[in-house]
């Protein structure tokens, strides 16, 4: 067996082995996965929004917290970090429309990061439970009942929802909302062996005691929902995730920013694995599960794109050399020599590996209905497997990039 | 809730369980192709002492000449397909080392042939073309793995335009001692090259119109 044929099948490995470990908990779980715990206590509960330069989303933010249907909502803490538009403006209209629920802040100087404006909303809460939603973040209605139940289990420190994409009017828009769901399924997944790593910022709840045990919110991180999730973990608290629970959020319609956020979202990831580092294979769930699960997914991710490349540059090399021989000595460019057909096992592997993930993907899309996507185009789920998942891998690379430069801005 | 921290453990159980069938399974597989590939090879090794022993009783005149560069030049056809069938084996073997042997036991099969054939052709006078193509097996360097695969399909189309031409690939980097003293006396300077009727050698892929002309001559 030679060197790479060794790598390829440690790779095959890694990957073989996270898929079948998603598809063991979905089918000893799969009775449970839309369930969610039916509320014996009303607590009490806060939402904090930060904003910054969202007067477009953020009026229609606040009504849809105002008016999402859980009685016990004590305050909407809606944060300005000095936009420099007319959300506040608009804030102390919704001040006005909601009297006694809304209260418009303001942070002393823009913060620069989601995180500073969170924890200086934080302040202001007295309630149970905190829920945290963006300015461009929509949970549709009844989103929070169904997720302060799981708060019964004095263990739980936060609990995450199924974020959604809410403008689906072009390409990249549609493979995002395909993204999305797979995301979201998979963090669901991830429930059952306590592996949830992060709590998006459309819309998390927290238990404000342990919330403010953890300290906040990391305001020097770029994703601080996920940060924070990992300091949940480590204090041994429990992260829950209410599939039912939806919010729409908007995604970047172009594809410079969609890159800049995906950037931001692994240097983030950098961020906090630098973080926790000392944590690695040390201390329950975090450093044995979540850090290596990490971590394998980006070498997964890298070296896969490594191998592509490798292959496909090889190839074309030989098959442009070749071509200028063949026209030389006037043979066939192609012929039935070329083909194989004696596959070898690495591409039985690939192939079984390429089903597995393909079935994944639509028991992803397809489990739960939902309402203005209940069917995706086939050929949306093809590009989204065959092309926008094989960017990941550079935007990845993209990112260590920028992490070890330094250039860790929002 | 359940808390079910051993299904790691399942998940890892499974991976491996499929590893070992997905590696059974192949290396079943790459097994029965050798056991195919070595049966073909005591064939051909057979019709070679056959061969053999036709050339003896040529020289003490029991037997044709015909009937000699016939015998020869269809074991030398069969082991050209052998070759091809061993190089797709080879190409889809990735778990065993088995393949590498087998195929040095056809280089030097391929080069005893080679032997004969030119001594038959001696000693017969007959018009019996070959053409010996040798090649790096283990070629790293794109630019001629590239000349080697446009070499194939070059002789192959030749061979497909005149069947009656002879086929003979040998590996030269197969360190095989004969190979090497019969190519000294060619002066082969560099691989892969082709020497066509034991007179014209081509280092470069020439019109396969040129190397159609040559084998045509000599019939």
């Amino acid at each position: 067996m030679d060197f790479l044929t060794g790598v390829y099948l440690g790779y095959s490995f890694l990957a073989f082995y996270y898929i079948i470990l998603f598809t063991l908990i979905y089918l000893q779980n799969r009775k449970d996965i839309l369930k969610v715990p039916k509320i014996t206590k009303k607590y009490s509960v806060s939402c904090v929004i930060p904003c910054y330069n969202e007067e477009e989303n953020i009026g229609k933010t606040i009504d849809s917290i105002a008016k999402n249907g859980y009685k016990n909502l004590k305050k909407i803490i809606v944060v300005d970090d000095r936009s420099t538009d007319n959300s506040y403006e608009i804030m102390k209209k919704y001040e006005k429309k909601y009297p006694g629920l809304v209260i418009a802040v303001q942070t002393p100087k823009n913060t620069g990061k989601a995180a500073g404006a969170k924890n200086y909303g934080s302040k202001f809460v007295e309630t149970e439970l905190i829920v945290f939603t963006d300015a461009d973040s929509f949970p549709e209605k009844g989103a929070i009942e169904k997720m302060v139940g799981f708060f019964d289990a004095e263990n739980t420190g936060a609990v995450t929802s199924s974020v959604l994409v809410k403008n689906r009017s072009n390409f990249l828009l549609r493979m995002q909302a395909l993204e999305y769901m797979v995301i979201k399924f998979t963090r669901k997944l991830l429930e059952y062996v306590d592996s949830i790593y992060v709590t998006p910022g459309p819309l998390a709840m927290y238990r404000a005691k342990y919330f403010f045990n953890v300290g906040g919110f990391d305001e020097k991180n770029l994703t601080e929902d996920i940060e924070i999730t990992w300091r949940f973990l480590d204090a041994g608290y429990d992260v829950k995730m209410s599939l039912p629970s939806r919010v729409y959020s908007v995604a970047p319609r172009r594809a410079k920013e969609w890159i800049k956020q995906r950037i931001r979202w692994n240097v983030g990831g950098i961020q906090s694995i630098i973080k926790h580092k000392n944590k690695f294979f040390r201390k329950g769930i975090l450093g044995f599960f979540v850090l290596p699960f990490f971590i394998v997914s980006w070498i997964i991710g890298i070296s896969g794109l490594a191998f592509f490349i490798y292959r496909a540059a090889r190839e074309v090399i030989l098959r442009y050399a070749s071509t200028t021989y063949s026209v030389g000595a006037n043979t066939a460019v192609l012929s039935l020599q070329d083909l194989s057909l004696n596959p070898d096992i690495l591409f039985y592997f690939g192939m079984m590996l390429f089903a597995a993930g393909l079935i994944f993907t639509f028991l992803s899309i397809f489990y739960e209905k939902e309402k203005e996507f209940k069917r995706p185009r086939i050929f949306d789920v093809m590009v989204y497997m065959f092309f926008y998942l094989l960017v990941y891998p550079v935007i990845i690379l993209t990112s260590l990039y920028k992490a070890l430069k330094g250039e860790i801005k929002w | 809730m359940k808390k079910n921290y051993f299904v790691f453990l399942q998940a890892l159980l499974f991976t491996i369980v499929i590893f070992l069938v997905g590696f059974y399974i192949g290396m079943s597989i790459e097994g029965k192709r050798m056991v195919e590939i070595n049966d073909y090879y005591l064939q051909s090794e057979v019709s070679l002492v056959d061969v053999l022993s036709l050339n003896k009783l040529v020289g003490s005149g029991e037997a044709s000449c015909e009937e000699l560069v016939r015998s020869d030049k269809e074991l030398l056809d069969k082991v050209y397909g052998e070759a091809r069938l061993l190089t797709q084996y080879e190409e889809s073997g990735k778990l065993t080392n088995q393949v590498k042997n087998l195929h040095l036991k056809y280089d030097v099969l391929r080069t005893y042939l080679w032997i004969t054939s030119i001594e038959i052709k001696k000693e017969c006078s007959t018009n019996l073309s070959t053409i010996v193509y040798l090649y790096n097996h283990g070629e790293t360097d794109l630019t001629n793995k590239a000349k080697q695969v446009v070499w194939s399909k070059l002789l192959l189309e030749v061979k497909e335009v005149s069947p009656e031409v002879v086929l003979i690939p040998i590996a030269a980097d197969s360190d095989l001692v004969s190979l090497k003293a019969i190519t000294g006396s060619y002066n082969i300077t560099s691989f892969p090259v082709v020497i066509v009727n034991e007179k014209y050698l081509f280092y470069e892929i020439p019109p396969k119109e040129r190397i159609l002309e040559l084998v045509n001559k000599s019939f």
